[in-house]
């Protein structure tokens, strides 16, 4: 068990992002490149009847247009041009051309006609079909509600949201000598691989996938793009490369989303003031044929060791694209809902509402009846009491109020978020000529995990860290699972610690009794080897080797929160200052204390970026960020970056980032949990929180505006 | 994306004449940061682009005489950070400094940005073309067409001055700035040149919102000019939106104020954000002349501004705000030494 703090490096890649010469997908340059533009459907839900593209045809420089008549047939929904229109924005033609402003006209003038059909926009309107799924339950909640001295119960709304990172979903695609190869920002080259070639009807074997950056995904890059196969199969129809950048628009109307959720939640607590019994009823948003569950239960049940807890979930299936995973798919809204729902409970017992989360402590998971593996949720509380000062927090509300009216209000509230791990097949090779090269699952999302590699690496082995090549996101260098969950560090974590120990057998092995100087590279100069490699594989705590073969399948091998013998989560707590302006009500977020649990922290500087980024992304949820349908129309309306109102650099003050950095002594070697996800759990509730502090006002539904507070 | 030719005329003069020898699917481009959006939303489809920023002269700033004068290309970053404008004027230069970006303000023109065009979600983005997607009716788009935005999601849309054809906010903070302080603007056409007030060169959208500038067709506007007045220094820009930048008014104020002791002798007041035009507050100025500016005189004040005012399904809180936008803009203002 590597006891000792990690210490704090540098990011490999700033230097590059800083001078604006990493490469990302869109920006390979590729002998013979064509451009191409999608032609988005204009009816919310329908057939297409004709699809007309002589207009297109006559465009100068337009080279060709597929529509869903070039496409292979397929069972279920097909990731391709279709002729049955599920949602407003669903491709329709594509148009490839020899310029970008040809392709763009060509769309422009491709005229599709619909049958349309009656359709269902919102969760609330007429149609909107409710699924239940299996409800969450332990112990017996309805009978610790029925004895509870105290109750409260309230319903909270999160909205539908997208993700927006700053790098457009794009396609690039390559065919030569019958090998297919994809230049494309995503979190899943194996599941890309897969899938394209299921869609095109292709071998596997013959497909590439190269994602070697990709400028922030948050979940949108999980699944399949729906331009992807679409890209390739011109490509191998042309016989020339082909490069789709999407316009925002249609990446509002064509990528995953966060689905609109709603949040029933009621809170028993016994005469002594201890929280016994947790009622939650939670759905979301769905499109007809999705499947992201609504797993809304995965961190309420995990954070105060409440033995009685009833949950249940469900889907609202209306006429949409997919909804996916968004940064804290779940515990986002889930936490957002739960932690207002104790503020409200510790507001109503009289009591403060950090002593009462303390007075709190998990051990165990109720779900599962398993112990949690390390839960220092109580260090995150106390270290950020003490930082921001709540001690003098007054417990009324309205009772902080500067000279001039504005109201000042301080909230907490914490989050949890599931430590998952995938599965690995790694190699590493170091040579005696300084290099070292290691492959293995991942993608560079910005979070920095070239930096984690290059940090977990450095601290195993001696090698050379300039001559350092870390091959991630590339399905020819190793199998690439997903990354997303939290997942990478730990999944890395655990590929770098077994590669290391298997090189530095190898090198026992190779240099015997002899005593050589000099660093490993040195070593193998001096025995004349030019190098050595390994070969690893990895598991999650559990897992057989069947996880492999999923791996290799470019399938989901994942594993967590619930372990054979345990359970795992990180844990987070926020606490925030909001000010409230007296006349027009703006509220203004000028501090920000965040403590987190995520076991051993491998890379501090990258983990503290993670971490402010997270509360970045909940003060503009909790306040900003709602993407819009007309229900008349269907489809977005806000669907750009002036009216999906992201926070801007001057929203955002201080933001004090710190972490317990203690092990957890059973997930694995390193003691890592996972940090990305739950950085921002809970940080909107808090903000929440803070506003009743100040006002006295609670919102119940993000996003939180002006004219809520008017 | 339509084909359109590009010319770059080197004086003010050329480039009224390439217009009319262009005919009327021109338009005059300066900086770009309305136009090219609008090309790419399939909203503006001009056959030909008359670049106006070759014109060597034609941005210069003049603050000396009885009047200020802002040649048109001047770039509003230039114009905000004019040290005479930001101490006399602190109204012009906190409207234009407000404004979108640094990076926009950089390229945007003085004199191009009177003519930005509404940010009404239906009208941008409702061409069906493949930048934007959505399918909205829209008369101001296509005379005709109807209006998604009434009856729809139109907590953006105007309180003040819609019509049963259009409740499209006018956008911009500089001409609001403006036309508190009663400026005028110099145009140059193929009939010469000739001076309007800012107060004339907004139009009501009334039936026929497609038309929303006094301006004949090839008119270019060639400078703004603003009288002095000793108001200028008790002056502010207050906008209220959604962030604390980059982003458009959900309502504001542009507010001067002539005071001899506590009592307002004259109030200048428009109003941003809230309204079809950039609004004068005339029922406003009334009320506050003569008075003691108290707070409670500042809120009767911004209530009145919006007395007329008519809300939608989700915009009824911009009444209120706007009444409080302005009454804290006096106050700013009246604190602020003559």
């Amino acid at each position: 068990m590597p006891a000792a703090p990690f210490p704090e490096r540098e990011r490999i890649d700033a230097r590059d992002k800083v001078l604006g010469a990493t490469a990302y997908a869109a920006d390979i340059p590729l002998p013979g490149l064509l451009y191409a533009m999608m032609v988005p459907a204009t009816t919310p839900k329908g057939r297409v009847e004709t699809v007309a593209v002589e207009g297109a045809m006559q465009v100068r420089g337009v080279v060709r247009v597929l529509t869903a008549f070039d496409f292979p047939a397929l069972p279920g929904p097909p990731p391709t041009p279709a002729t049955e229109i599920a949602y407003r924005g669903q491709p329709v033609a594509l148009v490839v051309a020899e310029t970008l402003e040809a392709a763009i006209e060509g769309a422009e003038a491709v005229r599709a006609t619909y049958a349309g059909q009656a359709f269902v926009p919102l969760i609330d309107s007429p149609g909107a079909a409710r699924e239940l799924v299996q409800p969450k339950k332990a112990g017996n909640a309805q009978a610790a509600m029925a004895g509870a001295a105290t109750t409260i119960e309230a319903s909270y709304v999160s909205p539908a949201q997208h993700h927006n990172p700053m790098e457009m979903l794009s396609t690039t695609a390559v065919w030569r000598d019958g090998k297919l190869t994809i230049y494309e920002g995503t979190q899943s080259a194996s599941l890309v691989r897969a899938n394209v070639a299921i869609a095109l009807h292709l071998d596997p074997a013959v497909v590439e996938v190269k994602s070697a950056q990709v400028g922030g995904a948050f979940g949108q890059k999980i699944p399949l793009q729906r331009q992807t196969p679409i890209v390739a199969l011109a490509a191998i129809l042309i016989g020339r490369p082909v490069k789709l950048v999407l316009p925002r628009a249609q990446i509002f109307h064509n990528a995953v989303f966060r689905p609109k959720s709603r949040h029933q939640v009621a809170l028993g607590a016994d005469a002594g003031g201890k929280l016994t019994a947790i009622r939650y009823d939670a759905d979301h948003q769905q499109s007809r044929k999705g499947t992201l569950e609504p797993g809304y239960h995965e961190s309420p049940p995990r954070m105060y060791g409440v033995a009685d807890y009833d949950g249940t979930a469900a889907h609202v299936r209306i006429d949409t694209q997919d909804p996916g995973a968004m940064r804290a798919p779940y515990p986002h809204p889930a936490q957002f809902a739960f932690e207002s729902a104790v503020d409200e409970l510790a507001h109503k017992l009289g009591r403060d509402p950090v002593a009462f989360r303390l007075a709190h402590q998990a051990t165990t998971d109720p779900i599962s009846g398993n112990p949690l593996s390390s839960c220092f949720l109580n260090d995150c509380l106390t270290e950020g009491a003490r930082r921001f000062g709540w001690e003098r927090r007054p417990i009324a509300q309205g009772a902080m109020v500067e000279p001039d009216g504005t109201l000042v209000g301080w909230g907490v509230a914490a989050g949890g978020y599931p430590a998952n791990v995938s599965p690995t097949i790694a190699t590493l090779r170091v040579s005696a000529d300084g290099r070292t090269r290691f492959a293995v699952a991942g993608h560079e999302m910005g979070q920095g995990i070239r930096t984690v590699i290059a940090q977990l690496l450095q601290r195993e082995l001696d090698v050379d860290p300039a001559r350092l090549e870390i091959a991630i996101g590339d399905t020819a260098a190793a199998p690439q699972h997903t990354t997303a969950s939290s997942r990478g560090t730990v999944s890395v974590g655990a590929a770098v610690t077994a590669a290391a120990a298997k090189m530095r057998a190898a090198m026992a092995e190779l240099i015997g009794q002899r005593s050589i100087a000099g660093n490993i590279h040195r070593q193998l100069a001096t025995v004349r080897r030019p190098f050595l490699q390994v070969e690893v594989s990895t598991l999650g705590p559990g897992q057989d080797a069947g996880a492999l073969d999923r791996l290799r399948a470019g399938a989901r091998a994942a594993a967590g929160p619930e372990y054979p013998q345990f359970t795992s989560f990180s844990y987070i707590a926020h606490f925030v200052e909001v000010r409230v302006e007296p006349s027009t009500r703006r509220v203004r977020v000028p501090r920000v204390v965040s403590i987190a649990d995520c076991g051993r922290v491998v890379s501090p500087r990258t983990a503290a970026s993670q971490v402010r980024g997270g509360v970045v992304w909940a003060i503009g949820a909790a306040l900003r960020e709602e993407t819009e349908v007309d229900p008349r129309f269907g489809g977005w309306l806000n669907a750009d970056l002036a009216d999906y109102v992201v926070p801007v650099n001057a929203d955002i003050g201080d933001i004090d980032v710190g972490f317990v950095d203690r092990p957890d002594p059973l997930f694995n070697a390193v003691g890592s949990k996972g940090l990305g996800e739950v950085a921002m759990v809970g940080a909107a509730a808090a903000i929440a929180n803070a506003v009743f502090h100040a006002t006295g006002t609670r919102v119940r539904k993000m996003p939180l505006r002006i004219e809520d507070l008017l | 994306m339509k084909p359109f030719t590009y010319a770059r005329p080197n004086s003010a003069a050329e480039a009224v004449k390439a217009f009319a020898a262009a005919g009327r699917d021109a338009r005059y481009i300066a900086g770009g940061t309305t136009l090219y959006d609008l090309m790419k939303l399939g909203i503006e489809r001009p056959e030909h682009l008359i670049d106006v920023t070759a014109i060597r002269g034609l941005d210069r700033i003049e603050t000396g005489g009885d009047r200020l004068r802002f040649e048109a290309l001047a770039p509003m970053s230039a114009v905000a950070a004019d040290p005479v404008v930001g101490r006399d004027y602190p109204v012009l230069a906190e409207a234009l400094a407000k404004a979108a970006s640094q990076q926009l303000r950089n390229m945007a023109t003085v004199g191009g940005n009177l003519l930005q065009r509404t940010r009404c979600l239906y009208f941008r983005n409702g061409a069906g073309n493949p930048s934007s997607v959505g399918v909205y009716p829209c008369n101001k788009r296509e005379p005709g067409a109807g209006c998604a935005a009434i009856g729809g999601l139109d907590r953006g849309q105007a309180v003040l001055g819609q019509s049963e054809a259009c409740t499209a906010v006018s956008p911009g903070d500089w001409p609001v700035a403006l036309t508190a302080m009663d400026a005028a603007v110099e145009v140059l056409g193929p009939s010469g040149a000739r001076a309007i007030p800012i107060a004339e060169l907004y139009r009501l959208p009334g039936a026929t919102p497609h038309l929303e500038f006094m301006l004949a067709p090839g008119e270019m506007i060639t400078a703004i000019t603003v009288p002095k007045t000793p108001a200028g220094r008790r002056s502010t820009y207050h906008k209220i939106r959604d962030r604390e930048s980059y982003a458009f008014a959900l309502a504001s104020a542009a507010v001067a104020l002539e005071m001899e002791g506590e009592r307002v002798t004259r109030a200048h007041i428009a109003l941003g954000g809230v309204a079809t035009r950039p609004w004068r507050a005339t029922e406003a100025e009334q009320m506050l002349a003569g008075q003691p500016l108290t707070a409670a005189v500042s809120l009767a004040a911004g209530r009145a501004a919006f007395a007329g005012a008519r809300p939608g399904r989700h915009n009824g809180f911009k009444i209120e705000l706007g009444a409080r936008t302005v009454a804290d803009a006096l106050m700013i203002a009246a604190r602020r030494s003559a």
